[in-house]
């Protein structure tokens, strides 16, 4: 993996999973951005594109389809990772019609995230 | 005999198979049927226990929704075991759907968040246990977590609870203003005025706030208690009324934002209105301010308030158990001063300062003694309080702790850091006996070195890796140490403080260090084990299933388990010791792990372990946890006993015989799986047993010269001893001579009769290892109590030596295992077979003490000969 500064966005109405995402992966190095709310997240978005973006599915103002969609055409090589506690196979394949990286249904376990986050980094790089 | 008299508690109504005239026998494959119903009922509920507990590791990303579905799911799964368990026993155990309901309310209770409503109004302190955490406060339920640890002191008292909090605000009428305070507190976005006006009413109401019923009269007794634990004619008895707010963790971070009463004279009036004092400054402005901006998510909060014995001090002050402006270096720092130690708390007063090095013994590096011609002493007439007063010119000079004190007190706070695993803040005083108490610990924030921008993983990249990506996490966090190997359990008495412990396999008899370990790791092993439960529980950094790691690592050498990362480094990884320590806004602190963690401890533990003991009913649960095992036992007993059952059995098509190379007379009954479907309807060849644990203990018993077949000479005596007391063995009358095995593909229960002793093995074994289980339990002999006493010590070193955790009471023994993977679950069950063959009649043999080392010795070593050539 290159030294370019890893940025994170990571958005959930459950404030437990910014704080507990933002723990674990600054201690391994990323910059990480947490919101609650995904309207104030997007915002962040186009001020300062991320390239990796995890967020839940079912929100209040906005859901994870609709994250997915915009981060895409902010920055078409973002690779979206979506949790939630409630997919359906349509929503997946909506989901995967539109380009989302990965599906993780929580509970999960953080070194899960951590491997899809790597491999979406690797993607990245290779892409570049 | 205690099996007897736990039977009979179990079947309140007379044994079933002597009770009413008329046999009557209900379908065999209908009871296995409902069996299995208990089963798999039980299991979901235990599934969904063990999954919480993972949870709790610190390893898993969940949310509320988890906790909400899974405590709904659970409460469910609940529900069905107790209806299963009815519906076997033809509703023989109505009386758990009473205790259910109760502790079903109680976990709800946790989920919305009213814990800290419902209990007692007053407690004890050395009465408070785990439970009552939300009711005491943070500082109460550490300060009673000190009253457990050996050699140190705490001056006696109570606890005011939460629930006297709640009773207070009702009493007056204020509980509207307080729900309104904690809505506006819970506003993010909430304007400053009408919240501050709020606080500022509730402040002052409180001030003059009239006691809820009860509880001066409940204040009167504990004093009364207290003056009795401390003996007639000592000097007036004064306390310290000390905040403790509600949260169990978050309590070090409101250090000094709540008010603490000193020398409160010992009435209840008195206590009352420090009480008062201490419960409004939940509304101070200045607490308000900083839980705005420290705790934003933190919810509601109560606040409960510490009441001890002020101790007469000589000498007062504060250890650090790591120096905070160089964190890694190993030094402890201590503060004092003459008198009551507010003065040093709040810098009032010119202190002592001392330097120590950690280590057995600590060691004095360095002292600075102040000047200290003021002192801050109790006043001990009727209204208390604290004065400064002169110190002698000559006593000014001293240091305020002689040098062997110094180190006692850094041996008593090295234990408490390894105990809460934190570098730690602890207030001490010595009174004037010269008696050393602490009186509160709290972690110790550090913070990371200077304003180094270096990321934490390049600094990590020096230090030479032993593992790393392996094994899972039991429980996360960072520990270091040295490594205590540990092979056996006797390994476990000369465990070292602080150490690392490396084992092989886990096991939850780790529990008896798990106080004093850094961390532990396992090369097999699961989160969802006993052990990874307890590792939760005592919050040690815990991986298990590390390939080989037994083998990386010496004895003694220094190593640091990243269990968070799943890394393990040689030596002392400074600074992932410190990043933990300054990581303030600890995950195991948010408002999802505090509840989860709370309904584990209302759900998980495990009391009901014995099902000998005369709590073994329904009325002895006390967590779902108990109900589980209750029913579980029950459900197998009556299996058991319908199997045995002569008349429902013989006759039917259900017992067969096995056929054997020994005469083991063993009667099989067949629950699905446990034979080849094409085994014969009688008298079946081992080659047709299917059972996987069966399996294995057979394999065991038919071990060459396990079972000895010539009778052992039994004396004359022996024989009479057996005649005249096998009538009165209430057992001797249900097991007509038949030794019967319930078998399924996966699950063995095997009850034997050899001699007039009484041996069963219960046993699951499948490739899900969490599920794996065996119990044995041997009762009895023909020859006299010491005999069979040394048997039994005998069966117990085996089993010991094989790992398993075991428990004698004279001729008992209760022996279990569970976690394992199949492939020592077969081992350990084959190990079961050449035991029962192999002590099958040694009772005779069992001459002196000298035997049962002699015989264990041979066993161990595969000697199974030694039986025939001595007998």
């Amino acid at each position: 993996m290159s030294d370019k500064v890893k940025r994170l966005l990571v958005i959930d109405d459950e404030p437990i999973v910014g704080k507990r995402l933002q723990q674990v992966f600054s201690k391994i190095g990323f910059e990480v951005e947490t919101y609650t709310e995904p309207v104030a997240a997007m915002a962040a978005m186009a001020a300062h594109p991320f390239d990796i973006v995890v967020t839940d599915l079912k929100m209040e103002g906005m859901d994870g389809l609709e994250v997915l969609r915009q981060a895409k055409a902010m920055n078409p090589a973002a690779r979206v990772i979506i949790i939630t506690g409630y997919a359906s196979p349509d929503t997946a394949e909506l989901a995967q019609q539109q380009g989302v990286f990965a599906f993780l249904a929580k509970p999960f376990r953080l070194d899960e995230l951590k491997q899809v986050i790597f491999r979406a980094l690797e993607e990245l790089e290779a892409g570049q | 005999m205690a099996i007897v008299d736990a039977l009979k508690d179990l079947f309140p109504g007379g044994w079933p198979w002597q009770r009413g005239a008329p046999k009557y026998c209900r379908p065999i494959p209908l009871i296995f049927s409902r069996f299995r119903e208990v089963l798999k009922a039980n299991n979901r509920a235990l599934e969904l226990i063990a999954d919480m507990g993972e949870k709790l590791s610190g390893d898993y990303l969940f949310d509320q929704r988890y906790v909400h579905t899974t405590v709904e799911e659970l409460i469910q799964a609940m529900h069905e075991a107790v209806a299963a368990l009815n519906n076997l026993t033809e509703d023989r155990w109505t009386a758990l759907v009473e205790i259910l309901a109760e502790l079903e309310a109680r976990v709800r209770t946790i989920v919305t968040g009213r814990d800290d409503r419902e209990g007692p109004a007053l407690l004890w302190l050395t009465d408070i246990q785990s439970h009552h955490w939300p009711l005491v406060g943070g500082k109460a339920a550490h300060i009673s977590e000190l009253c457990q640890s050996p050699q140190t002191q705490v001056p006696e008292g109570f606890v005011i609870t939460t629930r006297s909090f709640h009773d207070l605000l009702d009493a007056n009428g204020l509980r509207e203003d307080f729900a309104r305070f904690e809505q506006l507190m819970a506003d993010g976005q909430v304007d400053e005025e009408p919240l501050e006006a709020l606080r500022a009413a509730l402040e002052q109401k409180v001030q003059q706030a009239q006691p809820p019923p009860d509880l001066i009269a409940a204040l009167t007794a504990m004093v009364e208690r207290l003056q009795e634990a401390v003996g007639a004619g000592a000097a007036p008895l004064f306390l310290a009324v000390r905040s403790s707010a509600q949260e169990e963790d978050m309590d070090f971070s409101f250090a000094g934002q709540f008010r603490s009463v000193l020398q409160v004279p010992a009435q209840p009036a008195a206590i009352f209105q420090a009480y008062l004092q201490v419960v409004a400054s939940l509304f101070g402005a200045k607490a308000v301010r900083y839980r705005r901006q420290v705790f934003p998510e933190g919810g509601p909060l109560s606040i409960a308030a510490c009441c001890q014995r002020m101790i007469s001090a000589k000498a007062s002050g504060i250890i650090y158990t790591e120096d905070p402006m160089t964190p890694g270096s190993r030094d402890m720092l201590v503060v004092g001063a003459f008198g009551q130690g507010q003065a040093v708390v709040e810098g009032q007063l010119p202190t002592d300062f001392f330097r120590l090095a950690k280590g057995e013994p600590p060691q004095l590096l360095d002292a600075t003694i102040a000047r200290k011609e003021e002192a801050l002493m109790g006043v001990a007439d009727a209204d208390g309080g604290l004065a400064t007063v002169k110190v002698t010119a000559a006593q000014a000079q001293e240091p305020c702790l002689a040098e062997a004190k110094l180190l006692e007190l850094a041996g008593i706070a090295s234990r408490l850091e390894t105990l809460f695993k934190r570098p730690q803040d602890i207030e001490w005083t010595v009174d004037t006996a010269d008696t050393l108490y602490i009186l509160q610990a709290r972690p110790l924030l550090l913070r990371e070195a200077g304003q180094e921008r270096k990321p934490l993983s390049e600094k990590l990249a020096d230090y030479p890796l032993i593992a790393t990506a392996q094994g899972r996490v039991a429980q996360q966090g960072i520990g270091a140490g040295p490594v205590c190997l540990v092979e056996t359990l006797a390994d476990l008495k000369t465990f070292p403080e602080g150490a690392v412990l490396v084992s092989h396999r886990d096991s939850s008899q780790f529990v008896q260090v798990m106080q004093r370990a850094a961390a532990i790791v396992t090369e097999v092993g699961t989160p969802v084990s006993h052990m990874a439960t307890l590792c939760r529980e005592f919050r040690v950094p815990c991986l298990v299933g590390v390939p080989e790691i037994f083998g990386k690592v010496i004895a003694g050498e220094e190593i640091t388990v990243d269990a968070d990362d799943r890394r393990i480094y040689r030596g002392r990884v400074v600074e992932l010791l410190t990043y933990q320590a300054a990581t303030a806004m600890n995950v195991q602190m948010a408002p999802e792990f505090r509840v989860l963690r709370r309904i584990l401890r209302t759900v998980s533990r495990l009391h009901l372990v014995d099902p000998l003991m005369q709590d073994f009913r329904p009325e002895g649960c006390k967590t779902f946890h108990d109900m589980l095992r209750f029913i579980h036992e029950t459900a197998v007993l009556t299996l058991v006993d319908i199997g045995r059952d002569e008349e429902c059995v013989s006759g039917g098509k259900v017992a067969r015989h096995l056929d054997l190379p020994i005469p083991a007379g063993i009667l099989v009954i067949d629950i699905g799986g446990g034979l080849a479907p094409d085994a014969p309807a009688d008298h079946v060849p081992y080659s047709a047993v299917r059972s996987l644990p069966f399996r294995a203990i057979l394999q065991g018993m038919l071990f060459p010269e396990v079972w000895h077949r010539a009778a052992m000479p039994v004396s004359f005596r022996d024989m009479m001893h057996s005649m005249l007391t096998a009538p009165q063995d209430a057992l001797s009358g249900q097991y007509t001579g038949h030794n019967i095995a319930i078998i399924s593909d996966t699950y063995v229960n095997l009850c034997f009769r050899f001699g007039y002793h009484f041996n069963i093995i219960d046993a699951f074994c499948h490739e899900v290892e969490r599920d794996n289980h065996i119990y044995f339990r041997f009762l009895g002999g023909a020859t006299d109590i010491a005999k069979r006493s040394r048997r039994a010590t005998l069966i117990a070193t085996i089993l010991e030596a094989f790992d398993f955790s075991v428990r004698t009471r004279g001729d008992l023994v209760i022996a279990r295992t569970s976690n394992l993977v199949q492939s020592e679950m077969e081992r350990s069950l084959d190990i079961l077979g050449r035991l029962v063959g192999f002590t099958r009649q040694l009772d005779v043999q069992m001459t002196d003490e000298a035997a049962v080392e002699r015989y264990a010795e041979a066993f161990l070593m595969g000697d199974y000969g030694i039986v025939a050539r001595e007998g």
